[in-house]
């Protein structure tokens, strides 16, 4: 009876509460979850319409100081499958991905203590010198707040130096449980707290910066934890309407120090649609395909998600830890349209941008998704000397250059 | 069509009329379609979902060492190139399983085996039965000419309750095969269980999330007298299997016998698939290849 009655409430367009969204995740069938998190997907987009975006998910560096231990990604500092990308190697990422139709990086990397400030300033000016009408969305909060640190610059004057270097959004990674007990398990404490996030971000919307916002469950957060996070980021949502979408995905385990078993794909759909509930105050929902699989990313539009993300082309970081998953253009519009919605492209702002490109000129098939360097490189990007390195290792490899 | 309206006559334990059936399949409105296929698989059996432990051996190698003591069936795989193959396949198969089931060989194989043979596919399968066969591992509901015929044929011969399976039909035609099942199943009650999702995958062109939860709820709906909608557990992997278990199946078949888990127990088949069922919010119960639950 009370799920009956939160449904209601939920129907009316009313907002739920701590209390009431525990209810719904813990008592609710799901596919009452589902209907829920549905009739707010079809009010916020009456016409069926369920974009994503074709852009590369390209990360710069695996070197990390931060060692969170759910993350298979990261090498420590001196490791000898380290790397930095050089410049050349971005920019020629970036060419694959015009031709891809894309029109965005996905730019995020580990805290590499010998990439200072100057390293991304001078990067992402090169890439608007080249190609000025391509989109730079980089460096999640954890990533800012590490610059500030590295640097001693305040986090709105970095924000600001990286904007005016051709900064254009700022994706929501490195949220995971927005709960500082979660952090501390997690040992992501240190790189950035759940207040420390939530301030980068309010930063970032203050200096005109638009934003997603993410969660990774399944590690050691509660149920109640898993509803704070939602919480916290919609109070944020209230106070700057900053962000632009929402995208959950499950912890992946392969590999990691923390280890476990992945949650399972019922989980995903539950976690999905009660956030479609509960951040009222978000349009787009994001299917995390890539960690799901093309079958329950498919199903996620079906519990409230209206965005089926990126075509990705690269990715690295949750394929370390076991996922590896890979669709493109034509699969992604397939399973849209199989679902009964029009597929359309967009940007990062959701802006709709056109019909499939696919269908509008040749583009070559992709049916593995790229990594940032092939096995075995171990080259050292030339420009690297530029940039004083803090590490002793670092130290050593510019001496070596 | 009102939801609630056909929700409780399918809670009641009414079937829905093809058209009714027809109108639900070929909508997109997916979460009406698994809330009805879960309230009819409530109904017939409760939270209960059980699966099935299943050693595959190659027809050509099958030996006490390949077939895992937790084994409670044992399938051949693969298609022998003449009957007296098959039937020493079975015959060893057999004298490995002891008391537990034998499976194997698709109608398609007895149908060639029969003819290579020169004999009526009747009498191959009464020589397959005497030498141990207990099922055939796929009766495709879309590759036969006439399922009556068949499924009189296999009963005849002593084969069932049976088990069928669909070989890849889209789904519309799909739907109506359904439908046929629940006719046969009416005047015949020999039909045990249905694997409504396709045998044969196609690299190419793969099937998506949507249609095969739709076509578990569709057998589920289209056929209610039939006792249990299956998944394969490693065909379709846990993700999908899973949340089929929410679109009204009931069954986990194909689970590997083998608990080959190098990342540890908990990552072992079984518990894997404990784990999906329990997560799924249903009870786990192993069977055996008879669908007789084990203590
Ligand atoms: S998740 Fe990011 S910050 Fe944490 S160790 Fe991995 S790369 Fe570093």
């Amino acid at each position: 009876m009370m799920i009956d009655r939160i449904a209601r409430h939920v129907i009316e367009g009313g907002r739920v509460n701590a209390d009431e969204a525990l209810d719904l995740y813990r008592h609710a069938p799901t596919h009452r979850l589902g209907q829920l998190a549905d009739a707010i997907r079809a009010r916020k987009h009456p016409a069926r319409v369920v974009t994503y975006i074709i852009d590369r998910n390209v990360n710069y560096t695996n070197v990390c100081v931060a060692r969170c231990n759910f993350c298979a990604f990261y090498r420590p500092v001196g490791s000898a499958d380290a790397y930095v990308l050089g410049f050349d190697e971005i920019f020629s990422k970036i060419d694959d991905t015009i031709a891809l139709g894309g029109n965005q990086l996905l730019l995020q990397g580990g805290h590499n203590p010998d990439l200072p400030i100057a390293w991304y300033e001078d990067l992402f000016r090169a890439v608007k010198a080249r190609y000025p009408d391509f989109k730079l969305h980089a460096l999640s909060p954890p990533e800012v707040l590490h610059i500030s640190r590295l640097n001693q610059v305040p986090v709105p004057a970095v924000i600001e130096r990286l904007v005016a270097a051709g900064l254009d959004s700022i994706p929501g990674g490195g949220a995971e449980i927005l709960v500082d007990r979660v952090r501390r398990l997690l040992n992501c404490y240190g790189k950035a707290s759940a207040d420390e996030w939530l301030d980068v971000m309010r930063h970032a919307h203050r200096a005109g910066l638009r934003s997603t916002a993410t969660m990774m469950y399944w590690t050691v957060e509660t149920d109640e934890e898993r509803i704070e996070h939602m919480l916290r980021l919609r109070a944020l949502q209230d106070e700057t309407g900053g962000f632009t979408a929402f995208i959950t995905w499950s912890y992946q385990p392969e590999h990691t120090e923390r280890g476990g078993v992945e949650a399972t794909g019922v989980d995903y759909l539950r976690t999905l649609a009660l956030a479609r509930i509960v951040l009222d105050n978000f349009d787009n929902l994001q299917a995390s395909w890539v960690t799901q699989g093309g079958k329950v990313g498919q199903l996620s539009l079906a519990y409230g998600a209206n965005d089926m993300g990126s075509v990705m082309i690269e990715e690295n970081v949750v394929r370390a830890a076991g996922a590896a998953y890979c669709m493109d253009e034509i699969e992604i519009v397939s399973n849209v349209e199989d679902a009964g919605f029009t597929a359309k492209r967009r940007n990062m702002h959701y802006e709709i941008l056109g019909d499939p490109i696919f269908r509008e000129r040749d583009i070559p098939r992709m049916l593995a998704l790229e990594t940032a360097r092939a096995a075995g490189d171990s080259s050292v990007p030339e420009e690297l000397r530029n940039y004083p390195a803090r590490s002793r290792a670092g130290k050593q490899l510019r001496l070596a250059q | 069509m009102s939801i609630d309206g056909l929700l409780d006559r399918v809670a009641a334990g009414e079937a829905l009329s093809a058209s009714e059936v027809l109108e639900l399949s070929a909508g997109h409105d997916l979460l009406a379609l698994g809330t009805l296929a879960d309230a009819a698989r409530r109904r017939l059996h409760g939270s209960r979902v059980t699966y099935l432990r299943v050693a595959v051996c190659p027809f050509d190698d099958v030996r006490a060492g390949v077939v895992p003591a937790a084994a409670r069936e044992i399938r051949l795989a693969g298609a022998p190139d003449s009957l007296g193959v098959a039937l020493t396949a079975v015959e060893r198969a057999k004298a490995v399983a002891g008391g537990r089931v034998v499976s194997g060989l698709s109608w398609a194989d007895v149908a060639r085996l029969a003819a290579d043979a020169g004999v009526p596919p009747a009498r191959a399968l009464a020589d397959l039965r005497a030498a141990g066969l207990e099922a055939l591992a796929e009766i495709p509901i879309d590759a036969v000419a006439d399922l009556a015929a068949v499924l009189g044929t296999l009963t005849a011969a002593g084969f069932g309750p049976l088990r069928l399976t669909v070989a890849a039909a889209p789904l519309a035609p799909r739907t109506a095969l359904l439908l046929q099942v629940a006719e046969l199943q009416r005047q015949s009650g020999a039909i045990r269980a249905i694997d409504p999702l396709p045998t044969s995958l196609d690299a190419f062109r793969p099937t998506t999330g949507y249609d095969d939860v739709k076509a578990v709820a569709v057998a589920r709906l289209a056929a209610p007298n039939v006792a249990s909608v299956q998944v394969d557990w490693l065909r379709h992997g846990p993700k999908l299997a899973q949340v089929a278990l929410i679109f009204g199946a009931d069954d986990v078949d194909g689970v590997p016998a083998a608990d080959e888990a190098p990342e540890g127990r908990r990552r072992a088949p079984l518990e894997e698939v404990r784990r999906n069922i329990d997560a799924a919010g249903l009870t786990a119960v192993e069977r055996d290849g008879r669908f007789q639950v084990v203590s």
